[in-house]
């Protein structure tokens, strides 16, 4: 699949040679300008918008850092900032020591476990969001049934992580498991079986395999799984909208309540900005990953 | 039951594989529990007349609170809306995206490259920020509350899926029997119609129930744009969650919102295979 991809920007594709560019673009106009409008249209409208200041008066334009100073000042907005930075990287980090141990495992193994692992480790790809958020409520809960099954061996001192923010970082986890396991393992699928067993035929140790065979040769998966998974987390809504606290809440949430509880649009722009620019930096790695050839 | 491959025959390699399938098992159980347990408890509490706890299971069992749940007025409109809103976005996202992935796959153009690459970089968009901003935009054109507002904030999210699928599907197509079919003299749209589109048929028809079923779950565009006059079935769903009233009432929702999911499920063997899932992210 990775092959089929990179060919896909690459290679020139098999060119009918009377077609004109013309028709060409008329093909490819209506995604494009969708893509234009509703995406990069909104995100250089809300960049714009937050540094212009509209003079009630004269109605004269003037460019001013106001609407960021007073996001920079309000504590409550920059604790949901820090709590969405701290969120994203628990999340991130869950995510690799979990599934890049079960990608290298369904990459290596062929058992019928291994097959069941697989059906499990891709299952949440088939559960929507807010189905999702009510299963973990229903489950980790209090009264829920872990609760209910650790009462049974016998421990009392269960704490629901619902409404806390370990419950964001479990339901997040829970959500992104398929998409790393998914890119790791297509990444792993090009390391050759001949390539780690001659190394092992010179003496080459597990973590010598890993660390200098393996590693390397999946980086281009490990940053795309990074910056998605950034991104991803860094930009949620749903999950930590029903399953975290009330304070501190992600970005995403907070966003939701300056604009529909506030009814504060250049409050809740200003916020968006940020998490933008935020993204930027992980988001530029990935479309250079994505551009490069391997 | 740990199967070694036929190129690791000796006993070392073998314990080694025990050895990784001992991980396998605790792997299998330990996922078997984090990811089943919840979906579980969801079919519990749907089948549940009484849950008391500290019972493991409903105490009483049956189909009261399906009635109940179907009989909701909210239900009765949600659900067709969002089959409506899916059906539609999804008819609009091919119409206007096929063609341009034919186009991709097929012609050549300057900017080819770097708008195709355009549509996989709307990845590093964090989703809620750009609803936010899309949401404001909308509101200066009277489109929050609508159903056409709707409609065009989750074609922003069909796009890429509509795009890269059929175009590597397109670009797959071997070209020697369209042009054998060509000497022969079978017209070109002959050709596109019976040699070209069943070969691209599988991963067309992969990318349009992709599409419709992740539309049909699309929460967040529906929730900031369709408020306060307009509720999906999954928006409809955050106000049962947040509201708590009874808790069957959200379990049947979830499960009867989950069918579609299941019918991709059925299908999902064949997406996993030819990686149209992870084809959209750049691997």
């Amino acid at each position: 699949m990775a092959s089929t991809n990179v060919s896909t920007l690459e290679h020139p594709p098999a060119v009918k040679r009377k077609a004109s560019p013309i028709l060409a673009y008329l093909l490819i106009a209506p995604p494009v300008i969708i893509m234009a409008g509703l995406i990069f249209w909104p995100a250089i409208q809300a960049v714009i918008e937050t540094l212009v200041l509209t003079n009630a008066k004269t109605g004269a334009l003037s460019f001013s850092l106001q609407n960021y100073i007073s996001f920079f000042r309000d504590p409550i907005l920059l604790e949901n900032l820090w709590f969405t930075l701290e969120i994203t990287f628990a999340v991130v980090v869950v995510l690799f020591l979990v599934g890049f141990p079960l990608a290298i495992y369904l990459r290596f193994s062929k058992s019928w476990i291994a097959a069941v692992v697989q059906v499990l480790a891709l299952f949440p790809l088939f559960v929507p969001g807010v189905i999702l958020a009510f299963a973990i409520i229903r489950f980790l809960g209090t009264h829920g049934m872990l609760d209910t099954l650790l009462r049974m061996l016998g421990s009392t001192s269960f704490y629901t992580p619902y409404l806390h923010p370990s419950g964001i970082i479990i339901a997040l986890v829970w959500d992104n498991i398929p998409f790393t396991v998914l890119v790791l393992t297509a990444g792993l699928r090009q390391v050759e079986d001949s390539v780690i067993e001659s190394a092992r035929d010179v003496g080459a140790n597990e973590f010598q395999v890993f660390f200098r065979i393996i590693l390397p040769l999946v980086t281009r998966a490990v940053i795309i799984v990074f910056c998605l998974n950034v991104i991803g987390v860094f930009g949620s809504f749903t999950l930590p909208y029903l399953i975290g606290p009330a304070q501190p809440m992600m970005m995403g949430v907070s966003m939701q309540q300056t604009y529909n509880g506030y009814k504060d649009h250049i409050g809740a722009l200003t916020q968006a900005v940020i998490t933008f620019i935020f993204c930027a930096s992980v988001g530029v790695l990935y479309v250079r990953t994505v551009s490069r050839p391997h | 039951m740990p199967q070694t491959r036929t190129t690791l025959p000796y006993i070392k390699r073998l314990l080694k594989a025990i050895r990784r399938e001992g991980f396998g098992v605790i792997m299998m159980v330990a996922l078997f529990i984090i990811i089943i347990g919840p979906m579980l408890s969801v079919i519990l509490w749907a089948f549940a007349e009484q849950w008391r706890y500290p019972a493991l299971v409903p105490t009483k069992w049956g189909f009261l609170y399906w009635a109940q749940t179907l009989a909701r007025a909210d239900i009765k409109s949600a659900l067709p809306l969002s089959i409506g809103l899916a059906t539609v976005v999804t008819t609009l996202s091919a119409v206007f995206c096929l063609p341009a992935a034919y186009a991709f796959a097929r012609l050549d153009f300057p900017g080819r490259k770097t708008l195709l690459l355009s549509f996989l970089s709307t990845n590093a968009f964090p989703r809620f920020g750009l609803y936010i901003s899309i949401a404001i935009i909308f509101f200066k054109l009277g489109l929050v509350g609508t159903i056409p507002g709707i409609i065009l904030i989750q074609i922003v999210n069909t796009l890429l899926l509509m795009i890269w699928i059929p175009t590597s599907a397109f670009q797959g197509v071997d070209h020697a029997l369209e042009e054998a079919a060509l000497d022969v003299g079978a017209s070109s749209i002959r050709v596109f119609v019976q040699i070209t589109l069943p070969l691209v048929f599988p991963a067309l028809g992969a990318a349009i129930l992709l599409t419709f079923v992740s539309t049909f779950y699309e929460a967040q565009g529906a929730l900031i744009i369709g408020i306060p006059n307009i509720t999906t079935m999954p928006v409809l769903m955050y106000s049962i969650i947040n509201s708590q009233v009874i808790v069957q009432y959200g379990a049947v929702i979830s499960l009867i919102l989950w069918l579609p999911s299941l019918v991709l499920l059925i299908f999902a063997q064949r997406f996993l295979r030819g990686g149209a899932i992870s084809a959209g992210f750049g691997v």
